[in-house]
């Protein structure tokens, strides 16, 4: 299939790409002095929901409608957060549009900040990026100076104050409502919902938060239009009323064992054999594929068999990954052994977790646990049915948890026992051929007096 | 009226009621079993423990629609139709893995930790736990960490349940306890340099659901099923916490809050808390004693006499000294009062009956979240007021009564005290010097008891039944919890005693002569709910 | 306020009320006063935290407890001139991530976490760092090093580095 024409990541490559000229030379910024001044906040909602946009943070959920949710004649201030966070295992697309285009994330944030009529933007970035700080910071400040910031954007009446805001490295502030408690001041425990940050969020008052590639495809939307958003993708089952489709250019990143690790743009859809073979030269050093994240750690794993399902928001899930996430590819070959990966994911949750609810931070810490024991050969097979148990009820589907991330914590282990057990059962039975078939609970007599 | 079906059960609520699930499930008697909510606090639903299954039951059809997953019970407000399952498969379940998740790491401390007995975790675990333990994972640390003069952690037990640490942030206001670190190895502790040091410290210790902060006070002192515990109101101050005393063989060995909406709600500050020492302190008086007929003045020698003698000799003592004047104290019970100054006109008719001195220290003190210490450190200057204004309207207090005896208008004084501490300086009692009959009932030594020809021992606060009345009006009635030191006769036996009544004292008797003979004490003539009544309720204004 | 500051300079305070009109209260203020003191100081000691509770009107606890929940902020001694995060994630340790950390760490003789004696280099393991494309990766102070052997990592990291911002 012949490659995608860059959209998102047209200013990669080119020389000085990440200024203000340079964008404006692109069309760049035409929109927001168009629809500031000729039309409503409500106008740009309307272009948004028309478009079909779901939201690239890793939920999918419809950007426009997300916005319809704040209160309708709210006195303010209403505050807009960029979530800038990007820390999901295998992603950097939203680095590159920081680093290589801000001027097109920070229009972007300018149209979505006019639609809500929110007064404030503040971009929460993860510290691990600073090039995309001073990028994004050069870039506020030539938009304050040419009059696309501040008071009165080109005489629209709309005033709008960004400001960047530094993580300090907690995988957990990427999530939207630990974000907003990071944001206070406080540690990041997500909130309980409701309620919902549109109707009290940010100090309390109403918030939307979106994502830098989101924010990216509104530039792109209001410059080129709704039909050309609808016309790249997935469009919504005709049969499916509560199908939204999967509407425009996606940014995939592809990285672990392939022969051309890279962020590549393609439309919406795109199968992960695709990707591989066209984009990424293929499965490195001539291997064959053992796994394949979808789209980040948390969205679980697919076999082999599975990769000519199409990376859209509905088919990872067809194939009982978590969703499409945020469309990081990760492939996995077929000398890894799985233990190693599923440990590594167990040790990375385990690491992440805020330690908020019960069943995640017990959960994440018990899983890592286990997961060390069976690599120090010292596994069960029992092991598997109690990380299977722990990874089908930890998780805000069943309800035992606040978050999402215990649902990304669970996954990777649903997925790994689920689809590669066989593999399990034989380390297992290899590395501890006098213990893997115990059953037994644990005497109580060698736990009462264990103390340190 | 909005209907809630609990377990099937269908139970009414009022039009403006906000309630939870739990609070709901327990008007139809189900306990919906739960670590970090409280009333008193904010709510996280972060133990995930009251996970339940909740659903909407059409008000037209009839037709029950459950969610589909579970939803925690305490974030979760009930409406009219709401459908709360307690006790389904998925529901057990939950909770057992909740419980597991929670043993994963807790030291099995119990044979050596104070919250044996009282600790959820342990009764939740036996209620909704798994038989055997599947995490094969130990050895367990349990470490002893400070966090302050009248608090001990004990932080490998701890189930992160952050109710103590939003105690400091929402009620104290004082912030000292925090959070550290991320995920499970997070733990609690203060701030180097900041302890955990405020007048409501305490409280935390009856928050944590488990063993993990613990009152220095008790730590290791007596088992929580040995102890019995009577319904009492502390005496520190005109507040009037509702309270629970715990003792075992006439010992006190803890206070606790008791629940009361309309006083302190679920709180006490540390001044009551820890303001049961005295009562087993080896200073009190103890026995009646009488000044020996010689050393009046100079060093005060008392000669011990028999209970069962002391009514009609000091009868005898105060009726030839001529005008008596009687300090009511209002460390005293309405009751006691009352007898006291009913005795006190059966030997002068004309007795001069005034309020006693009433402690005061610094100003009123409101936290934030809305708890108030009083600076007025007696437990029922009101209702002594409105027991005296029932003898003479004028309702003269202490320092009317010094005036009275300095000017020599008295042959006798009685003063009742009480005090757990030091009350009256030698000024003050030296007016006292020259009476012919000087009674003094006090739970200590002082300079008036030294000038006293009978010195009379008092009750301490959980030695005594009857009704104070608090700052805010509200009469509380509460029992007596231990017995006094051997032999004593407190003041309301020995008024009793002295009004000729026979068998043993009944304070509710006394009441109900008090509330059926004035219109002020109206209100305590039926029986007086657990949290006290407002007297004020059914007076004219 | 208080009256005399013994860690934060009035430079540091300057840049901390700089940021305050940004945000509706003070509390939002905390984790730009880490960054700004961390930045200087390489560290937040103790000292430092009670001293930005008090230009921020919170008490000592409320901001050591935001300041362990990152477990980024050295507290005890500063990090090195070079704080070195290794990542360890999936892509980075597919193409030998967690081998770099343990070579770097034995070839420096410390261990994770840990600071060389000379106070030159601080090597952490670090979760995603966001550059997948060019596993392994480092991120040294402000510059990431893209796809790291040892070999490279060692001759890359004896380079001086600009402080990280």
């Amino acid at each position: 299939m012949p490659p995608f024409k860059p959209v998102l990541l047209e200013a990669v490559g080119v020389p000085d790409g990440h200024t203000l000229a340079s964008y404006r030379s692109r069309g760049g910024y035409a929109p927001v002095e168009r629809l500031l001044t000729e039309k409503q906040p409500a106008d740009v909602v309307e272009m948004v929901k028309a478009s079909g946009l779901r939201g690239r943070g890793g939920a999918g959920f419809s950007t426009g409608l997300k916005w319809t949710f704040l209160p309708k004649d709210h006195p303010g201030p209403i505050y807009l957060c960029i979530n800038a966070d990007e820390s999901e295992p295998g992603t950097f697309n939203n680095r590159i549009l920081m680093e290589d285009d801000p001027h097109q994330v920070l229009e972007g944030i300018i149209l979505s900040a006019f639609a809500t009529r929110a007064s404030t933007a503040y971009i929460y970035l993860r510290y691990e990026y600073p090039r995309s700080w001073h990028r994004l910071q050069a870039a506020i400040d030539e938009a304050y100076a040419a009059g696309l910031l501040g008071k009165n954007i080109k005489g629209s009446g709309f005033s709008l104050d960004v400001y960047l805001h530094r993580g300090a490295a907690a995988y957990i502030c990427g999530e939207e409502t630990g974000l907003i408690e990071s944001l206070e001041g406080k540690r990041a425990w997500p909130r309980i919902k409701p309620p919902f940050p549109a109707i009290e969020g940010l100090f309390r008052k109403p918030t939307v938060v979106n994502n830098i590639e989101t924010m990216a495809c509104v530039a792109q939307i209001a410059r080129r239009g709704v039909d050309w958003f609808k016309s790249i993708g997935v469009p919504a089952d005709p049969n499916n009323p509560r199908d939204p489709g999967s509407y425009g250019p996606k940014l995939y990143c592809l990285s672990g064992h392939v022969e051309r690790p890279g962020c590549y743009e393609a439309a919406l859809g795109i199968t992960a054999r695709q990707l591989i073979d066209e984009y990424g030269g293929g499965v490195w050093k001539g291997r064959k594929a053992k796994a394949v994240i979808p789209g980040g750690i948390s969205m679980g794993l697919m076999t082999e068999a599975e990769l000519d399902t199409p990376l859209d928001f509905a088919g990872p899930g067809k194939v009982g990954c978590l969703g499409l996430g945020t469309a990081a590819v990760v492939v996995i070959d077929e000398t890894t052994s799985i233990v190693d990966f599923l440990h590594n994911s167990c040790r990375f949750f385990a690491h992440e977790s805020c330690g908020q609810c019960t069943p995640c931070r017990e959960g994440t810490s018990w899983s890592l646990r286990m997961l060390e024991r069976i690599k120090a050969g010292k596994g069960r097979l029992k092991d598997l049915d109690l990380l299977a148990e722990i990874g089908a009820t930890m998780g805000m589907m069943p309800g035992s948890t606040i978050c999402g991330l215990a649902d990304g914590a669970a996954w990777p282990i649903k997925n790994a026992i689920k689809k590669f057990r066989g593999e399990f059962e034989d380390h297992i039975k290899r590395t501890n051929p006098h213990g893997w078939m115990v059953t037994d609970p644990v005497p109580a007599l060698q736990i009462v007096g264990a103390h340190h | 009226m909005p209907t809630v079906i609990v377990d099937g059960k269908e139970i009414e609520i009022g039009a403006d009621e906000r309630l939870n699930c739990i609070e709901a499930a327990r008007r139809a008697g189900k306990e919906i079993p739960h670590y970090c909510w409280h009333p008193g606090l904010s709510v996280v639903a972060s133990c995930r423990m009251c996970l339940i299954e909740t659903g909407q039951r059409d008000a037209a059809t009839g037709k029950v629609t459950m969610m589909p997953k579970l939803v925690p019970g305490c974030q979760t407000p009930v409406k009219d139709g709401t459908v709360i399952v307690t006790e389904s498969q998925l529901v057990k379940d939950s909770r057992a893995r909740v419980e597991e998740a929670l043993l994963i790491d807790h030291p099995i401390d119990c044979p050596i930790c104070d919250k044996a007995g009282e600790c959820l975790l342990q009764d939740y675990h036996f209620q909704h736990g798994q038989a055997e333990r599947r995490a094969d994972l130990h050895p367990f640390t349990s470490r002893r960490r400070d966090v302050g003069p009248t608090v001990t952690l004990f932080v490998d037990r701890c189930i992160m349940c952050t109710r103590c640490v939003r105690f400091t942030r929402e009620v104290s206001g004082t912030a000292e306890l925090m959070v550290t670190s991320r995920g499970a190895k997070e733990e609690i502790d203060v701030f180097p340099g900041h302890p955990l040091d405020n007048k409501l410290s305490g409280n935390v210790v009856d928050l944590c659901p488990v063993g993990a902060l613990g009152d220095k006070d008790f730590l290791y002192q007596q088992r929580v099923w040995f102890m019995k515990r009577e319904a009492n109101v502390c005496g520190g101050c005109s507040a009037g916490c509702s309270i629970h005393t715990e003792h075992n063989q006439d010992t006190v060995y803890r206070l606790k809050p008791r629940e009361n909406p309309h006083v302190n709600k679920w709180w006490i500050c540390d001044d009551g808390r820890y303001g049961w020492h005295h009562i087993h302190d080896a200073s009190r008086l103890v026995g009646a004693g009488r000044a020996a007929a010689t050393g009046r003045r100079g060093t005060p020698a008392f000669d011990d006499v028999e209970w069962h003698d002391v009514a009609q000799r000091l009868r005898a003592d105060l009726a030839q000294a001529g005008r008596l004047a009687v300090a009511v104290s209002p460390m005293l019970t309405v009751e006691e009062a009352w007898m006291l100054c009913a005795v006190a006109r059966s030997i002068d008719p004309e007795a001069f009956l005034a309020v006693g001195h009433v402690p005061r220290e610094g100003d009123d003190e409101t936290f934030p979240g809305g708890f108030t210490i009083r600076a007025e450190k007696c437990p029922n200057r009101l209702g002594v007021e409105a027991v005296v204004a029932l003898f003479d309207p004028a309702v003269p207090g202490w320092d009317r009564l010094v005036e009275h005896v300095r000017a020599g208008r008295a042959g006798a004084a009685w003063v009742t005290g009480g005090y757990t501490s030091a009350w009256i300086d030698d000024d003050t009692a030296a007016a006292f010097g020259d009476l012919r009959c000087l009674v003094v009932q006090d739970l200590f030594d002082s300079p008036l008891a030294r000038l006293a020809t009978w010195r009379l021992p008092a009750a301490g606060f959980a030695e005594r039944a009857g009704t104070w009345v608090n700052v805010g009006h509200r009469a509380q009635c509460f029992e007596q919890a231990v017995r006094p030191p051997a032999g004593v006769w407190p003041e309301g036996r020995l008024y009793w005693n002295m009004l000729g009544r026979r068998g043993l004292y009944d304070p509710s008797a006394v009441r109900r002569q008090i509330a059926e003979s004035s219109a002020a004490f109206a209100a305590l003539s039926g029986d007086v709910p657990a949290n006290g009544i407002d007297l004020r309720i059914g007076q004219l204004a | 306020m208080i009256a005399h500051r013994k860690i934060l300079t009035d430079e540091m305070v300057a840049k901390i009320e700089a940021l305050a009109p940004r945000y509706p209260n003070r509390r939002a203020l905390t984790l730009p006063a880490l960054h700004i003191v961390n930045a200087e100081l390489r560290h937040v000691p103790l000292e430092a935290v009670a001293e930005i509770a008090a230009v921020l009107g919170l008490a000592p606890a409320e901001v050591q407890d935001t300041l362990t929940f990152y477990q980024f902020f050295h507290q005890e001694k500063p990090h090195g001139k070079v704080r070195a995060f290794v990542c360890r994630s999936v892509s980075c340790a597919l193409r030998g991530g967690d081998h770099l950390l343990e070579h770097l760490c034995h070839a420096n003789g410390i261990d994770p976490y840990g600071t060389t004696p000379d106070g030159e280099l601080t090597i952490e393991p670090a979760e995603c760092l966001g550059a997948c494309d060019f596993a392994p990766c480092i991120l040294a102070n402000d510059d990431l090093l893209k796809n790291m052997t040892p070999e490279a990592a060692a001759a890359a990291l004896k380079q001086p580095r600009a402080k990280a911002t």
